[in-house]
């Protein structure tokens, strides 16, 4: 507000949304309750919010099946709370509760170890393990390409 | 001591012969055997597409253990045997016992929650309000 006596004589030398420098005043303040209003009432206070916020319904996927062990070992279920950048989905996206998210995140750091997950790229890659009985006829490894297609090549490197 | 139960995965070259393998899972028990482990369990996944270029290879055998021991510094000498071998590219070791205890006290707690709260019609309009303080409390 102090910015008006200075842009009656600067104008132009503020900020770009106050173009027009004596009806730049009132408009801001009408802008002002339009914000929120038309929202959906994420963030609650701030005038104008960058992006809607709405929250995901509060359901932990692992409260709700009462998995108590997240397994590093499935990357099927790991991807799932994952990006397809390969980046860890926030809670907020997800609606996982924190103690889950806790060790949801060291599963999926351990996955990423093991390259059963990615650190970057996309996740479509992943396959859940085939358990093999040891010492059947598994077919050579001297195969170059296994059965299971592989899907999407990682687009990197 | 008490007995702590360890994830050992490995993974190997592509293009390793099947004997190969095996000797490498001998080692493992061999070494194992020697000082004071026993190998629960031993699952071959056989080729699997790697999620990143891990030493220049895109694909590789993945074998998984399950090893139960008291003494911890058997791991660090299967470690240590591990990363001298080069037909073994990538090897992690997870300790599991201490997580395991925790699901099966959870689920303990959670069966003993279950058990001592009468399950009752849904039809009654009481039933939720018994059954909130109760629930709370043992959710502390």
């Amino acid at each position: 507000m102090a910015e008006e006596q200075k842009q009656t004589q600067a104008p132009g030398g503020g900020g770009p949304p106050r173009r027009e420098g004596g009806s730049g005043g009132p408009r801001r303040e009408g802008g002002g309750p339009g914000g929120p209003g038309g929202g959906p009432g994420g963030p609650g206070g701030r005038p104008r919010g960058k992006r809607q916020y709405f929250r995901k319904k509060k359901v932990c996927k692992f409260c709700v099946e009462k998995m108590d062990f997240i397994d590093y070992k499935r990357p099927d279920i790991l991807s799932q709370f994952v990006q397809e950048r390969g980046k860890i989905l926030p809670r907020r996206m997800t609606g996982v509760c924190s103690r889950h998210q806790r060790w949801l995140g060291v599963a999926i750091k351990r996955a990423r170890n093991i390259a059963l997950m990615p650190f970057a790229g996309s996740a479509a890659g992943t396959q859940t393990p085939r358990v093999v009985v040891p010492a059947a006829a598994h077919a050579a490894p001297a195969v170059a390409h296994p059965a299971p297609p592989a899907a999407t090549e990682a687009p990197k490197v | 001591m008490e007995e702590r139960l360890y994830d050992l995965i490995f993974i190997t070259r592509p293009a390793t012969p099947e004997e190969e393998i095996k000797k490498v899972i001998s080692g493992i028990e061999h070494t194992c055997a020697e000082k004071g482990g026993k190998v629960e369990k031993t699952e071959n996944w056989g080729t699997r597409k790697l999620a990143y270029r891990v030493k220049k290879h895109r694909e590789g055998i993945y074998v998984h253990q399950e090893i139960r021991t008291t003494h911890g510094e058997l791991i660090a000498e299967l470690e240590r045997r591990l990363r001298v071998q080069d037909v073994i590219i990538k090897y992690q070791t997870v300790r599991l016992d201490e997580d395991l205890k925790r699901q099966k006290k959870l689920g303990d707690k959670r069966a003993l929650r279950v058990a001592r709260r009468p399950r009752r019609a849904p039809a009654a309009a009481p039933a939720p309000a018994p059954a909130g303080p109760e629930q709370t409390a043992a959710a502390s």
